[in-house]
């Protein structure tokens, strides 16, 4: 990959006062201490190749790396609906395919070597903190690929889910024949990793642009990096705040708004899986007693943000809240959108509300 | 060591699908309505064959039945079936004949498919880390399917699974060729090599096999070795090449070489090396 990684974030990221918190916690994750630092940090992938290993000696760690996760057998599975021996080799796979600088094979002491981006002893830890920790392996390697993107993630911001990719796709059709929403002014409320604004910044025309805000600084700042590492620093802006709070500016001027805000009811926090229950932020994940607090907060600003015509697309965490969220736009919102549509998400679980303000 | 991640595994079973009927030099043609029909050459040993990625930004397809499949493979390897229900269906028009499905851009080809993912146990969304991001592909109009399972996101799964599916479509929908009348269409030219007699300057540089447009002449291609029964020399005759070349051409490319040995083992002929 040739994308710089050394972000001078400060340079193009304009703070905003975080005002109006309409959230009480702000524990970043259940079990795990809070992440040392908000500094992105540089993913597997990205890291220079400076430690080598004989081939031999990595042999050994794959063998032992794939024996631990055959032990674990399908107790995932049965426990909380975790990974299986399979999945976790396949990780294992995606793991050295990070670790390992390609075609770097050398002779050392009559010995195949290979270089490494990380050193052997930390190979063994984090696949040790994988099985064992049950830390996803997305944090473990510092990246998730989502789309065509390879996104930085870490402790703190949400890993994109494949679930997320169809919310590109969504706009990605209406801007097709619509010139005014292709190079108009879009909003990803919530952005994490920046997954969603990315993908829009790259498919909008050369005037479109995009506004990603995050209340959580750790989202802002690793947000901050992908934009970078993409090269969209023009095209999409960072602001920190609470949902619609830092774009104050911009009523009634959106093309569109996108956003995959916390929706898993409160209750079903403790029962998630060890993945994302113990390691991935709260603050990303609880949407409230029903899951419903932050989408019905950010429908209820969005008929005054959006301009006429003006496009929007919300994931959600099933039929129910789709339902929901539905009714609640034809009755509450006083008839200002039209076009209501849920759409399925790809294992035909009706996932997305989308629709158009008059 | 599992380093190398470009090789891959393509099995297929051993139902031709053939549009007859479908002579592009007929003019009545686009009226007529395309038949296929199965014929069953020996089993063919798994091939290995590379196909370049493509990135694709939209995509259309139908809702997903609830019937999923799963995936109990635990390398990084895939497969690409010919379904058996495919063998005998029709399709509606030309513009859906076996070189119109390839023509077709990735979204309406994506509109033609059913794409099934592996079985979302739960609520998935939020809920879930599990980055089963498999993907199958069933082209409706043929019955063929292609999956993908080792790649790390969805969208390239898809990706991979639809480049997969047109390589498949070119191997085993074939064309009914008018030898009479015969004239190789332009995007065979471009994948023969410069020193083909009948190819004008006009058809540019040599595509190759790892080039995406490759697949579309190497359909034709077969095309023309079926209407000739796998007789190389025949083949070469109409391309304005020597046999030698011919057959290093359809050797640079495993699909394509296993398809064209398989029609010739059905003929009791001796494979190309
Ligand atoms: C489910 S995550 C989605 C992240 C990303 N858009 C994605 O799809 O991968 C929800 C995001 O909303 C952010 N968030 C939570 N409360 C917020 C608030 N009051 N204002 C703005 N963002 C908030 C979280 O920090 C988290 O990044």
């Amino acid at each position: 990959m040739k994308l710089s990684f050394s972000p001078k974030l400060s340079t193009f990221l304009k703070p905003s006062s975080v005002t109006n918190l309409h959230r009480s916690f702000c524990s970043s994750s259940i079990s795990s201490p809070p992440p040392t630092s908000l500094k992105p940090q540089t993913p597997l992938f990205l890291k220079p190749p400076i430690h080598s290993a004989a081939s031999s000696d990595l042999q050994k760690w794959h063998d032992w790396a794939k024996s631990l996760a055959s032990s674990v057998g399908s107790t995932f599975v049965d426990l909380d609906n975790g990974p299986d021996s399979t999945l976790l080799c396949r990780e294992i796979k995606w793991l050295m395919e990070d670790a390992i600088e390609e075609e770097s094979e050398g002779m050392e002491n009559n010995q195949r070597s290979i270089r490494l981006r990380v050193a052997l002893e930390e190979l063994y830890m984090l696949w040790k903190q994988r099985v064992e920790e049950r830390r996803p392996f997305q944090y473990v390697v510092g990246c998730e690929h989502w789309r065509d993107l390879v996104l930085c993630v870490q402790e703190g911001v949400l890993i994109p889910r494949p679930e997320t990719e169809l919310i590109v796709d969504l706009v990605g059709d209406v801007v097709l024949g619509n010139e005014g929403l292709r190079e108009g002014l879009w909003a990803d409320l919530g952005t994490g990793s920046g997954a969603i604004a990315i993908g829009i910044g790259r498919i909008l025309g050369t005037g479109g642009r995009v506004i990603a805000t995050d209340l959580s600084p750790a989202a802002f700042e690793v947000a901050g990096f992908n934009v970078q590492r993409y090269g969209l620093q023009d095209v999409v802006e960072l602001r920190q705040g609470s949902w619609l709070e830092p774009l104050k500016d911009m009523e009634g001027k959106l093309a569109g708004l996108v956003s995959n805000p916390p929706y898993i009811p409160s209750d079903d926090i403790s029962g998630l899986q060890a993945e994302v229950g113990r390691h991935e932020p709260k603050v990303a994940l609880d949407g409230g007693i029903n899951g419903m607090d932050d989408l019905l907060h950010i429908c209820k600003g969005a008929a005054s943000m959006l301009k006429p015509g003006g496009f929007f697309a919300f994931e959600t965490n099933g039929e129910k809240q789709c339902k929901h969220l539905v009714e609640y736009m034809e009755n509450d919102a006083g008839g200002s959108f039209c076009n209501l549509k849920i759409v399925p998400d790809f294992a035909g679980i009706n996932r997305f509300v989308t629709g158009f303000h008059k | 060591m599992a380093l190398a991640q470009s090789g891959w595994k393509l099995s297929y079973s051993n139902s031709w699908v053939r549009v007859v009927g479908v002579s592009r030099r007929s003019s009545g043609a686009a009226a007529k309505p395309a038949i296929f029909q199965a014929s069953c050459p020996p089993p063919s040993p798994a091939i290995a064959v590379k196909i370049r990625r493509k990135c694709l930004s939209n995509w259309r397809w139908t809702q997903q039945p609830p019937q999923l499949l799963e995936d109990k493979k635990s390398d990084a390897s895939f497969f690409i079936r010919c379904s058996k229900y495919g063998s005998s269906i029709g399709a509606a028009s030309n513009t859906n004949s076996g070189k119109g499905y390839l023509a077709s851009t990735d979204q309406e080809l994506m509109s033609q498919c059913q794409m099934d993912t592996f079985k979302a146990s739960g609520p998935g969304g939020q809920h879930r880390n599990k980055r089963e991001s498999a993907v199958r592909l069933k082209h409706l109009p043929t019955g063929l399917a292609a999956q993908a399972v080792e790649d790390r996101s969805q969208h390239m799964n898809r990706a991979s699974a639809l480049a997969r599916l047109r390589a498949l479509i070119a191997l085993k929908v074939r064309n009914t060729v008018d030898l009479d009348a015969y004239s190789p269409p332009q995007e065979l030219l471009q994948i023969l090599p410069q020193k083909s007699t009948i190819r004008g300057s006009d058809c540019g540089p040599q595509i190759g096999p790892n080039n995406p447009k490759f697949i579309l002449g190497m359909q034709a291609l077969l095309d023309l070795i079926f209407a000739v029964e796998g007789s190389v020399s025949e083949a070469a005759k109409f391309l304005g090449l020597s046999t030698g070349a011919l057959s290093r051409l359809i050797l640079s490319n495993d699909s394509l070489r296993l398809a064209v040995n398989e029609l010739r083992f059905s003929k009791g002929m001796k494979p190309l090396k």
